[in-house]
Order: C-alpha cells, then sequence, then structure tokens
C-alpha cells in the first residue's frame, strides 16, 4: 500500500512537471548570433529541401529527414548519400531538435550550425566542398538574392549552416495525445496508454531516467545494452575511451512510432522489440548503465508501454505546411 | 652586464631587417610529382588514386645555427585543389632575419587555444568555410588526405582525416650536428621550398601494420576510434616524416 502510495506519488509529480512543460513549453534557446528571421527561416527550409546543395544533385536534407516520418528516414536502417553511398547510422528524427544541447549519436556537436557542416561536407551525405557550394548557389539568382537579404553577404557554406539551423528551430512538435492529455484533455490518450505512462515513470519501466522531461530525454550519452560486442563504438569514437564503448545519446521519444527502426544502427524493427529489449535487461556488456536490468513486466505492461510510446505521435507535425517543401 | 650587451647586439640588428621569405610545397609520391588522377600504388599493392591534400601549418619557426630559432606568427591553411598546380606552390609568406639557419619546424594543425573556440565566429582560414571544422567533434581537421582505391571488386573512396590535440604533428627539419640542412636566407629575401611524400603515409607500420583498403573500417580515418587507433598511429609517424627540404 505504501509502495503503491509512493510510486503514485512520483507520477503525480511527474505528470505535474509534464503539464506545466506542455503548457507553456520553453522557448527555444536561439543563439544571439543567429537571431530567427522570416526570410531567414523561408531561405533555411528552400535549402533543406534542395538537392543542388549535394556533389551529384540528387540529395538534400530531407532525403534522409523525410517530414512524413517525423525527419527520419522512412524504415531505412541506415541512410544512402550522394553516388548511393551508404552511412552506417540510423537517421535520427529533427523533432524539437533546436532544444538538443549535443547532436549526433554521440552529442558531441554544440550548435546546429556547426552539426550541418557535417551532411554538407561528407563523402557518404552531401559530398560537396565549401568553395562548389558557395558557387553553386550564387549562380542561383534566387539564392544570390535570398542570402544578400537575410546576411548581406554573398552565399557561403557558413550563412547556409545559418540558414539550415533557423528553419530547424521552427520545427516544434506539442500537439500528441499525450500533450492534448497534459494539457486537460482527459480524453486525449487511450486506457492502455495511460497504464503505460505510469509504467513509463515509474521504476517499473524505469525509462524516465533517461528519456527525461516532456523532451524525452537528458541529451546524454548512456549505453542501454543493446550488444555485448559493438560494432559501431559510440562516444569513443571521440573520446577514444573504452568506458565510452556503446555510448549513444539518449533519443527522444516524441514521434517515435514514425521513426523506425529503431536505435543507432537501426537494428530494432518495432516499438515492442525495443520494449522487449529493455525487459530483458539488455545484453551484458562492460559499460552497460546501472539502470539496466531485467524489468520482469507483464505482456500487458509492454502493451501498454508500446501504446503510450504511439501516443507521443503528433500528426500535425507531419502535416503542418510551414515543414513541407516550399513551392 | 657586458657580456649580455653583446648578446643582444646582433639580434636588435638582424630583427629590424627582416627579409621576405615564400614557404613553398612540392606534392610528391615517393621521388615523383603528384599528379591526381594518376593512379599509384602502395608497397602492399593496393591501388589508389589522391583528390584531395588540405591541411593547416601553424606555430612556425626558422633554426639558428646556434639552435635558437625565429618563431614566425601565422596559421595557413594549405589547400591543393585538383585542378590546380602541385609543385612550388606558395603556402606561408614570413619576415625573418637574413642569414644562416640550420632549419625549420612547424606543425600541421591547428594551436591548442584555436582549437576550440566557437568555429562560427573564427575568420578564415578557421571557421565553418574552411570546409576543415570537424562537425561531429569539436575542433578542427588538421590534415585531410583523401583519394580513390581501386580494388579487385571496385572503386571505394577513402579518407584520412586527422585531428584532436593528441595528433597534432610536429615537423622536425633541422639538423644542428651533422648540418646537412643549410638554409640561406639573403637579404632580398627568398624561398624555402618542402616536398611532401604523400606516399609516406602508406607505409607499413611496426609488425607489418598498413592501411589496408579493403577493409570497409580503415577506409574512414577519422581522431580516435579504437578500432582504428593503430593504423592512425601508423599514418601519423609516417607522416611526421613525410616533408623534407627540397635541394
Ligand atoms: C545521407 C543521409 C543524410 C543527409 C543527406 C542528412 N542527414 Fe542529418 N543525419 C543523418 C544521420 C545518419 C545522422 C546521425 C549521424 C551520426 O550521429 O553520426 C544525422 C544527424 C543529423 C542531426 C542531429 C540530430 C540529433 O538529434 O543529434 C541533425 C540536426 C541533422 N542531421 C540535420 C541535417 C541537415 C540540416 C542536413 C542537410 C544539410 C542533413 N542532416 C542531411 C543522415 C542524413
Ligand atoms: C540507461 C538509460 C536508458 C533507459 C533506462 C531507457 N533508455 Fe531507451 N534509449 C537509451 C539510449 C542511450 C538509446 C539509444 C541507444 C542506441 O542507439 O544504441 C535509447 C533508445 C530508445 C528507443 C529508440 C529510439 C530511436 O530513436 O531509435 C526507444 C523507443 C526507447 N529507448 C524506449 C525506452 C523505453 C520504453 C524505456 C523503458 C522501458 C527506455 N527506453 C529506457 C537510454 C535509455
Amino acid at each position: 500500500m505504501l509502495m503503491h502510495l509512493l510510486t503514485l506519488t512520483v507520477v503525480m509529480a511527474a505528470l505535474i512537471g509534464a503539464v506545466l512543460a506542455a503548457t507553456h513549453h520553453p522557448a527555444v534557446p536561439i543563439p544571439p548570433d543567429n537571431p530567427q528571421t522570416p526570410a531567414k527561416i523561408e531561405l533555411g527550409r528552400k535549402l533543406f529541401f534542395d538537392q543542388r546543395l549535394s556533389a551529384d544533385l540528387t540529395i538534400s536534407c530531407a532525403s534522409c529527414h523525410k517530414p512524413e516520418f517525423a525527419f527520419s528516414d522512412g524504415g531505412n536502417a541506415v541512410s544512402t548519400g550522394v553516388g548511393g553511398r551508404r552511412g552506417t547510422r540510423n537517421t535520427p528524427t529533427l523533432t524539437n531538435v533546436g532544444f538538443r544541447q549535443g547532436l549526433f549519436w554521440e552529442g558531441r556537436s554544440t550548435r546546429l550550425e556547426l552539426q550541418a557542416v557535417g551532411p554538407l561536407t561528407a563523402r557518404i551525405e552531401m559530398d560537396m566542398q565549401p568553395e562548389v557550394l558557395a558557387q553553386r548557389l550564387e549562380a542561383i539568382p534566387e539564392y544570390a538574392r535570398a542570402f544578400r537579404e537575410v546576411f548581406g553577404e554573398a552565399p557561403t557554406l557558413k550563412t547556409t549552416t545559418f540558414a539550415l539551423a533557423a528553419f530547424q528551430r521552427t520545427l516544434l512538435s506539442y500537439n500528441s495525445p499525450f500533450d492534448r492529455f497534459q494539457a486537460g484533455d482527459d480524453l486525449a490518450m487511450s486506457e492502455a496508454a495511460l497504464r503505460g505512462m505510469e509504467v513509463f515513470f515509474a521504476e517499473s519501466g524505469d525509462c524516465f531516467h533517461c528519456h527525461v522531461g516532456s523532451e524525452f530525454t537528458d541529451d546524454v550519452p548512456r549505453n542501454n545494452a543493446l550488444y555485448t560486442v559493438y560494432q559501431d563504438l559510440g562516444l569513443a569514437l571521440a573520446t577514444g575511451l573504452d568506458e565510452d564503448v556503446g555510448k549513444f545519446k539518449t533519443p527522444t521519444l516524441r514521434n517515435i512510432e514514425l521513426t523506425a527502426p529503431y536505435m543507432h544502427d537501426g537494428s530494432i524493427k518495432t516499438l515492442r522489440e525495443v520494449v522487449e529489449h529493455y525487459n530483458r535487461g539488455g545484453e551484458p556488456n562492460l559499460n552497460s548503465d546501472v539502470l539496466m536490468r531485467p524489468l520482469g513486466l507483464s505482456e500487458q505492461q509492454i502493451d501498454d508501454l508500446v501504446e503510450f510510446l504511439k501516443s507521443l505521435t503528433d500528426r500535425s507535425f507531419t502535416t503542418n505546411p510551414a515543414f513541407q517543401p516550399p513551392r | 652586464m657586458s657580456k649580455w650587451f653583446l648578446f643582444l647586439i646582433p639580434l636588435v640588428l638582424t630583427s629590424a631587417m627582416a627579409a621576405p621569405v615564400e614557404l613553398k610545397i612540392n606534392l610528391r609520391i615517393g621521388d615523383q610529382p603528384l599528379q591526381f588522377g594518376q593512379t599509384y600504388q602502395t608497397p602492399q599493392g593496393q591501388r589508389y588514386q589522391i583528390n584531395m591534400v588540405k591541411f593547416y601549418i601553424s606555430e612556425v619557426a626558422l633554426v639558428r645555427p646556434d639552435g635558437r630559432e625565429v618563431v614566425v606568427d601565422g596559421l595557413v591553411l594549405a589547400d591543393f585543389k585538383r585542378d590546380a598546380p602541385t609543385q612550388g606552390v606558395s603556402v606561408m609568406r614570413m619576415e625573418v632575419p637574413p642569414g644562416e639557419y640550420r632549419g625549420i619546424r612547424f606543425n600541421v594543425g591547428v594551436p591548442r587555444e584555436l582549437n576550440h573556440l566557437d568555429a562560427t565566429t573564427q575568420q578564415m582560414p578557421l571557421g565553418i568555410n574552411s570546409g576543415m571544422f570537424w562537425a561531429w567533434n569539436p575542433g578542427y581537421i588538421f590534415y585531410r588526405l583523401e583519394g580513390t582505391a581501386l580494388l579487385p571488386d571496385g572503386n571505394q573512396g577513402w579518407v584520412i582525416h586527422m585531428g584532436t590535440d593528441s595528433f597534432r604533428l610536429p615537423v622536425r627539419i633541422h639538423d644542428l650536428q651533422t648540418r646537412r640542412v643549410r638554409i640561406h636566407i639573403p637579404p632580398s629575401g627568398g624561398t624555402i621550398t618542402l616536398n611532401l611524400d604523400l606516399a609516406a603515409a602508406f607505409q607499413p607500420g611496426p609488425g607489418g601494420a598498413f592501411l589496408d583498403w579493403s577493409r570497409p573500417e580503415l577506409r574512414q580515418l577519422h581522431g580516435l576510434s579504437p578500432q582504428t587507433r593503430l593504423i592512425m598511429s601508423v599514418v601519423y609517424f609516417n607522416m611526421s616524416n613525410a616533408f623534407s627540404l627540397a635541394q
């Protein structure tokens, strides 16, 4: 009974926190050196959907970050860049990406402006050199004009990343059944999803320690015991430290139903299999997070958790005309 | 006291009359001039082409016969483009006192104090437009070598991107003892030309470890990956001996 009361208090506290967050979700932090303006956001949107930003004119940011899949890569475990070159990682969602404190699966990139240099110049993504990109954009009158209007100068790699960042900071999604429930709509979530929410935010499921708050991430690289031997070493690729092998940034779970397959390598196909992974406690490895352990959830609880994860889907996000290719 | 005084006079005099010196680089494969797009072979028999060579030079100093150094300020990005010359390419201009030198030293890389500033605020040759900022791992790529491997089952791109403070590459081309290295800078100024032998990167290391492009994980050499650490250090040591004074 006491145990029950305790759990209930924890759930209530988590919910109250979430209600506050849902009704007044914090404003996206805007860096002082890259203020948002409508013209810049519109330029960023054009660039995001424009294949001319890639060496062979075939790939745009949206080739991998597709709006209808909450800006992930729709069923592809890994993505394909210019010349059919395949990467080794799953394309993350860009839902509320303006709030992420660390970008990429290691979480080591500090801001969107710097992050975009990666895909634009990587051989296996868009494969552009700074001079080529600048010349190509300058040769397109519409861009030559827009960059001058927005930045007062000709297009460069730098201003391209600034405009892309401005657009990405508008990618906000706060209209899922979960959000509507938080805002006071008691009928927004199904019974199963409500039960699943209790498991998620209680010690029984223990998801909320890493998938924290209303963004469902602590933005910290962690090892969720996916493998005993990791092919992709994660954070260790950047730090060279053995203790960082298998650590990847906790991903947000918003719109998770739309972003299958899951994990850094897209190795898990369905949400049910993800929850089963956690229920088993994952695969033993030296760096496995202390929170990873067999959970002993019933089949019913597993189904409920999956229903809860689906209540994080916001269709108004994937159909928002402001996030579609400009006409 | 008087001793110190005598010692100072030449220093003051010579620094007052600085001579312009140009640092030039020849890209080589062994002792041949590099040609972009031409096929070469590693000691292990893998065929390859080079498509891009880009690196930072910083913390340059010329070494006097007595071992003292004349430090030259500045950071440059040596950028060899596919359709541009690879021989006698001017990468840096400096001003040094004329006279005899026994060598030059510099680092390939960005000094630590500049490597971790916010790249959005830095100007060329640093900053985002350099194409050398390492998006996923804050800091710059110090040197960037890219090419194609012509493998039996098809062509594969490869990249060597070295960065992070632990891979800054010290290059020391001086020799006080044997006096083999001599650089004479007349008062009217001069040129120092270095050869950079890119084939050196592909020499085998301890135990015969070599950059084997038939292994996919070795086609993308980046920073500190434990999977590629051994080969990275082989390439690193090879590269620190890849520069020499052109005669
Ligand atoms: C070829 C597919 C592909 C293309 C094209 C691509 N991305 Fe990505 N994106 C990825 C993958 C894969 C990752 C994860 C990479 C990693 O962590 O190593 C990623 C990560 C990101 C992230 C980090 C998200 C997070 O939460 O950590 C952002 C932001 C992003 N991409 C924006 C862009 C922008 C802007 C463009 C266009 C300039 C772009 N991407 C082009 C595949 C792609
Ligand atoms: C120890 C911290 C931690 C805990 C506890 C945790 N997760 Fe995760 N979760 C992560 C990390 C880290 C990843 C990414 C791991 C990877 O890609 O290798 C992840 C990935 C996921 C994904 C896939 C996300 C995507 O975009 O691919 C889902 C879904 C998920 N977790 C749900 C849950 C649920 C449900 C629970 C509770 C049963 C839970 N997590 C508990 C850290 C945690």
